[in-house]
């Protein structure tokens, strides 16, 4: 997926060529599985049938789990309360208010969509464990506010909804049904395959990498993962429609927790994160089930009830312990073993390469782009009393700092003088316990880091933040985030392509800057510490700021990386960037920097140019914590050994 | 009126009891792994379906207990070594997935070994008592004083024992534990032996008179859940507290209100707490305390 | 990469879909075999019963009894010389399962009739599918609900009014004007508190407050706490084992001391297993089959239901309880209609509807406005001593 095609050969195609190349495997997976659904009633005896029709309408909220889990890293165990409140509120507005049947189902969807909506404003607040069971309690109280609510029958539920109508044909047999339900499922399909492999997309598997990173880059990774909460529920309720339809009755056991199970079953079998698992699940789970109904009793006789779950149980440890990436991992796997596999197809993403490496090295690489709206030397950043505290402990202390627009500010200081706590309270990682941060004229202190970032500030991280599930030119990819507008539905529609394209071309110029452009499509992980920490910038630099935070930006480089990375920081300064970095390479620092703030204990200690800092009597002995004489002898030495 | 309040309070107090035991379990695997542990409540139908089973095979009612908490200390110590311990990066997502999973399978297993129906240990030896109009059942003693003797003793082994407190030190610092004397992976053994063992304690006392059955243990758990959450997911006596609260709401609810959404009153809770203090309703969020 | 491979599965896919295309067209709703209403092959009954779940103890003997009286009616020649292929489905005692077996039976099996279920929930899920189909079904749970206005759907389990009046008719007697009613949360609970009031009005008993309990409860004390509260005269507990044997068990543990009623649902071994010596003085409502030794030489049910009990006590090694009792009745009816009227649908139902058979439940005489088909003659009170039921009044 990650070797799409690359810019400079969608522009040689037509239109059409390119929809077809960039939507190849959907098109062609849609396409089997639809003639299958079409051949499938003449075929499959009344047992499978059945089956096929419920691992369809399964699929559904299959899909919006697999959404929530695998692209927002969300665990929901409460997916049947929103398949339930779809399925009753479809039926009570087919039964007890006379809708025709796509209205009904249309409230049913967006009721589910409603609710969703309401308990995810609180709830998406919450991470990992705690969202998990907030959802399994959520399907809990779903399930016991329809057993006690007369409107929606109560224990009995709502029965005798009848049978569509479509185009005066009744669905009135399974093989019918499965034909009204496939469109409905492929639909769902694509339009959450466009959305994994959207701007929305990439941003929830870069958060799931890293959630501060994808934040420092301008994602709200609230606001997304509420949307795809919405969204998920959304193909929940779609499927309960479906439901109540099939079975010709609603009641509590559509909320119950042993469906839930069995839908996130069906993602875990599928494959994490990818969408085809999630219908390739569904079917597997329905011939589980059925077969362990069926096993199950011949081999310990009299067992009866819910037998399948011993299925289920097993299969879920099983693919967690064996096979953590699913059906989906399984599969390419094997596809890699393959004796033909392995060969890129022509036109993929090496295409572009060739030459790019030894040019290198002879021409001055373009310079990434930078937006400073304010002129060179007006205050870009304002840094008032700015004080942290943990406890009893003041890290930070009543720090104050202006950082003129088109200068490097070198911020040292001793291991523990709270450089990098000032910095992730710049960039809003952190909520300062007094003081204020001004950037452009904004208060962005106390706010999340993707409010600054929208405001044109990017950061690197001192402990790598790399987006690890994708390749390099991705990482570099979602520094462009920022850049882009496309939501979550424009992402689902495919209505991108074209911006994505764009963004593209401009991550393989910036790599190219940093001469990093031979591992574009490399997995970051693979990566050297290093080159982990060139892409970090690279990253930032994508996003085009005005505002660059680098948090040890030289720590692990060669020294030829270094000098690259000095150099190119020089000439984006020219170009009028502002540049605040750490950094423990003190003679670095002071050779780039403009000016010069030293932190020691929490405290700004002094502040001015490379030349007064140095020699500031109460910075080096700070500094090097010894005497006057001795620090500065060192510290000289230092700058010669660099 | 005050003697039904206090008949309630009476119901509350001991079906609160057992929710307190399942809390000190989830928080004891939490504190060492970052673990919610879903089959927590399975442990509880376990032994009480399994003593159940002893007992009805003629094995004395003291033995058969014994015997059924034994074995699932042992199954949660498999559970640990055969499971958890084998996944080297444990996320929410896995962990939840897997303990889901192993709830399930005993789930099933419960269901294939001792069929679909509600079964219950006989009533352990006492007489009822009834103080002004107020019944207390004999086996509500027994609950109350299951959370008294075996809560306590496991706040008093966190506090006082030296290994107790390694586990403690554990959860805050593993490298602070190893000097203390206790490795990870015997922390980890000895958090869900504790987990088996008070989940299996809890189901026994309880099975008298809630009766055990195979799918009952999720929503047990689950209460466990509530009330860790109330007592913030780090102090056993918080969550004990907010155990007994979450019993006696639930009995008043039910009591009052009615009772049939008296599950519904304990997930209310979660959900408020979750969203306007995770932190939980006792304790500040600092470090994790015992 | 998926690209490509899907690219060679794609065709293979797709010749193979289509070289397995054959001509079936069964899930079509066409019919693969033999036209259902023809009077040929084998005659296909349907039953959907809770043999699983909470109505485990209704529907297991209902489950045993329908499989024995199949066995003896092919030993004996089928009907008409055609034999009867009887397929049960287990709803675990859910809605939903009951709704799709249903479907499975008439869609797929293509029944002539259904029996079940035995609960009054699952019962009302089955009603529009198989009124929609046109199939008639014989249910064997209690609520009026189930059959009332239906055309296809007839019942063989006492009426809750019936069973009610016989209740309330003992409480006048006793001198109780205030009642307190403990019911089950399912359809077999729904309607009841209505039914009382309404009928208590003729006999100046008042419902002074109503509980409910799920049929999976096992703590009973906050509904038993209110009970005791109140300044009812006597208590109905209304439900279906375990269940209501628990609550009893409760209602004694909590010093109720209130006299206490049950309905029909608790007519079998498992109140007495539930509920233990807290079973002692309930007094119930229940068909005859539980103290059958106990009736008059001459009444007329006593030689059906003997040899009933003979039959079942051979094939099962115990003893039918109540709801074995639906169960018999459900089969004889539906077997006598389609000797008389074969199986055309139309013709079974119009048969069904004059159907008078004297059973286990009682003596029936359905028309086409009553498809209950027993009043409260069919009823006697009994009260429970030491594991056995007294027949108090016939």
């Amino acid at each position: 997926m990650t070797h799409a095609t690359t810019p400079a050969f969608v522009g040689t195609r037509s239109t059409g060529a390119r929809f077809w190349a960039n939507n190849k495997a959907t098109l062609i997976g849609c396409g089997i599985l639809v003639a299958l659904m079409i051949v499938v009633p003449f075929t499959a005896s009344s047992s499978v049938m059945n089956i096929v029709v419920f691992a369809m309408i399964f699929a559904l909220p299959a899909i919006g789990l697999n959404l929530l889990m695998g692209l927002a890293g969300q665990v929901s165990l409460g997916q049947a309360a929103f398949f339930a409140i779809g399925a009753y509120t479809h039926a009570i507005m087919l039964t007890k208010l006379d809708l025709p049947g796509p209205v009904a189902a249309t409230i049913g969807v967006l009721a589910a969509m409603l609710v969703a909506l309401l308990v995810g404003l609180p709830l998406m607040r919450l991470r990992g464990h705690y969202l998990a069971l907030a959802t399994l309690g959520l399907g809990f109280i779903v399930m016991i506010g329809v057993r006690e609510w007369d409107v929606t029958g109560r224990t009995t539920g709502i029965y005798g909804i009848s049978r569509p109508t479509v185009f005066g044909i009744p669905i009135d047999n399974s093989g019918f049904f499965l034909w009204f339900v496939t469109p409905f499922v492929v639909i769902g399909l694509i339009l959450a395959l466009n959305l994994t492999h959207s701007r929305a997309g990439r941003a929830l598997s870069a958060v799931n990498d890293s959630e501060l990173a994808a934040e420092s880059l301008g994602v709200n990774t609230y606001a997304l993962r509420l949307k795809v909460f919405v969204l998920s529920a959304g193909f929940a309720g779609l499927g309960g429609v479906f439901y109540a339809y099939q079975v010709a009755i609603v009641s509590p056991t559509t909320a119950e927790f042993h469906l839930s199970v069995s839908i996130l079953l069906m993602v875990v079998i599928g494959g994490l994160g990818s969408v085809w698992g999630a219908v390739a699940g569904a079917f597997l789970v329905q011939f589980l089930g059925e077969g362990m109904r069926d096993v199950i009793p011949a081999i310990f006789p009299g067992a009866t009830g819910e037998v399948q779950l011993l299925g289920y149980g097993i299969v879920l440890i099983l693919v967690i312990l064996l096979l953590p990436g699913g059906l989906y991992q399984a599969a390419t796997t094997l596809w890699h073993k393959l004796p033909f596999a392995g060969k890129r197809p022509p036109g993929d993403a090496h295409a572009h390469t060739p030459g790019s490496a030894s040019e290198l090295d002879t021409t001055i690489p373009q310079l990434p782009l930078v937006s400073t709206p304010v002129a060179a030397g007006e205050p870009i950043l304002v840094i008032e009393g700015l004080t942290k505290r943990y406890g009893g402990v003041v890290a930070v202390n009543d720090v104050s700092l202006t950082v003129p627009a088109g200068s490097i500010l070198g911020l040292i200081g001793p291991n523990g003088a709270g450089k990098t706590t000032c910095f992730n309270m710049i960039s809003g990682a952190l909520t300062p316990s007094a003081g204020t941060v001004t950037f452009l004229g904004q208060v962005i202190s106390g706010r999340k880091p993707h409010v600054a970032a929208a405001h044109g500030l990017t950061r690197t991280f001192q402990n790598l933040q790399v987006f690890t599930s994708t390749d390099v030119v991705g990482n570099v990819y979602m520094g462009r985030y920022r850049k882009g507008r496309a939501g979550v539905l424009r992402g689902m529609l495919g209505l991108q392509s074209a911006e994505q394209s764009g963004h593209r071309a401009a991550s393989y110029e910036i790599l190219q800057s940093m001469r990093l452009t031979d591992a574009a499509d490399d997995s970051a992980s693979d990566l050297s510490f290093g080159k982990q920490r060139i892409m970090e910038v690279c990253r930032a630099l994508a996003a085009e700021p005005a505002l660059l935070l680098l948090d040890e930006p030289m720590a692990g480089l060669s020294g030829a990386e270094r000098e690259v990375m000095a150099e190119l920081l020089r000439r984006l300064r020219t170009a009028g960037l502002t540049i605040v970095l750490v950094e423990h390479d003190v003679a670095q620092v002071m050779s780039l920097a403009d000016h010069v703030a030293v932190l020691d204990d929490g405290v700004l200690i002094a502040h001015g140019d490379p030349e007064s800092v140095r020699n500031d009597p109460a910075v080096v002995v700070a500094y090097l914590g010894t005497d006057l004489d001795e620090a500065e002898a060192e510290l000289t030495e230092l700058e010669e050994h660099a | 009126m005050l003697t039904d309040f206090l008949q309630l309070t009476v119901a509350g107090l001991s079906q609160g009891s057992v929710y307190a035991l399942l809390a000190v379990g989830l928080i004891a695997v939490y504190t060492v792994r970052h673990v919610i542990n879903i089959a927590q409540g399975e442990f509880a139908m376990l032994a009480g379906l399994g003593s159940a089973w002893l007992v009805a095979a003629g094995m004395p009612l003291l033995l058969g207990v014994l015997v059924a908490i034994l074995t699932v200390t042992l199954v949660a110590i498999a559970m640990e070594r055969l499971i958890i311990a084998r996944v080297k990066k444990l996320t929410p997502l896995t962990s939840i997935i897997l303990t889901l999973g192993v709830s399930t399978l005993l789930q099933a297993i419960m269901l294939l070994a001792w069929g679909p129906e509600a079964k219950g240990v006989p009533l352990f030896p006492g007489t009822n008592v009834l103080i002004g109009g107020v019944s207390i059942r004999s086996q509500e003693f027994w609950m109350i004083g299951a959370l008294v003797i075996v809560g306590g003793g496991i706040v008093l082994f966190y506090e006082k024992s030296r290994w107790g407190k390694a586990l403690r030190a554990c959860a805050e610092q593993p490298v602070a534990a190893r000097i203390v004397g206790i490795s990870p992976v015997t922390a980890s053994i000895l958090a869900f032996a504790i987990a088996g063992f008070v989940g299996g304690v809890a189901g026994v006392v309880a099975s008298p008179i809630y009766l055990s059955l195979w799918s009952g243990g999720v929503l047990l758990g689950l209460k466990g859940f509530v009330a860790a959450v109330l007592g913030g997911f780090v102090s056993f006596r918080a969550a004990i507290v907010g155990a007994l609260l979450l019993g006696m709401i639930e009995a008043y609810v039910a009591g009052y209100v009615s009772s049939g959404l008296r599950d519904g009153a304990a997930f209310l809770i979660l959900i408020l707490v979750l969203v306007v203090r995770p932190q939980g309703l006792v304790l500040k969020p600092t470090a994790v305390r015992v | 990469m998926k690209k490509s491979r899907l690219r060679f599965i794609a065709p293979i896919a797709v010749v193979t879909a289509l070289a397995l295309a054959g001509c079936s067209t069964s899930n079509l709703g066409g019919t693969a075999d033999a036209d259902p209403a023809a009077e040929a092959g084998p005659i296909k009954i349907g039953a959907v019963l809770d043999v699983t779940g909470v109505g485990a103890s209704l529907g297991v003997p209902e489950q045993n009894t329908l499989t024995m009286l199949a066995k003896q009616l092919n030993a004996d020649g089928g009907i008409d010389g055609r034999d009867v292929e009887l397929t049960i489905i287990d709803n675990q005692s859910t809605e939903d399962g009951a709704a799709k077996a249903t479907s499975k039976l008439i869609e797929s099996d293509q029944v002539d009739l259904i029996i079940g279920a035995s609960r009054t929930g699952p019962s009302l899920a089955m009603r529009p599918i198989a009124e929609a189909a046109k199939i008639p079904m014989i249910s064997v749970a209690a609520n009026v609900a189930i059959v009332e206005g239906s055309e296809w759907v007839f019942k063989t389990a006492q009426n809750d009014v019936v069973v009610l009046e016989r209740i309330l008719d003992d409480a006048e007697a006793k001198g109780y004007t205030k009642l307190a009613l403990v019911r089950d949360a399912t359809g077999f609970g729904e309607g009841v508190a209505e039914y009382i009031t309404e009928l208590g009005a003729e006999r100046g008993i008042t419902l002074v407050m109503t509980e409910a309990f799920e049929p999976s409860a096992t703590d009973f004390t906050p509904q038993m706490t209110n009970v005791r509260g109140s300044d009812a005269d006597a208590v109905i507990i209304w439900g279906i084992n375990p269940s209501a044997g628990l609550a009893q068990k409760a209602y004694v543990q909590l010093s109720v001391n209130k006299p206490v009623y049950h309905s029909h649902g608790i007519s079998n071994q498992a109140f007495f297993d539930a509920a233990g010596e807290a079973a002692n003085g309930v007094v119930a409502p229940m068909g005859r089959l539980l103290v059958a030794d106990q009736l008059a030489a001459d009444n007329s049910q006593r030689e059906v239901i003997e040899q009933f009990k003979a039959d079942y006590n051979e094939a099962y090694g115990e003893q039918p309880s109540g709801f074995a009792g639906h169960a018999f009745d459900a089969w004889h009816i539906a077997v006598n209609a389609i000797e008389a009227a074969g199986t055309d649908a139309a013709a079974l139902r119009d048969e069904l509807e004059q159907a008078e058979f004297t059973g286990v439940s009682g003596v029936f005489a359905m028309t086409p406005e009553n498809h209950s088909g027993l009043d409260a003659s069919a009823l006697i009170l009994a009260e429970a001593e030491d594991g056995r039921w007294n027949l108090l009044k016939d």
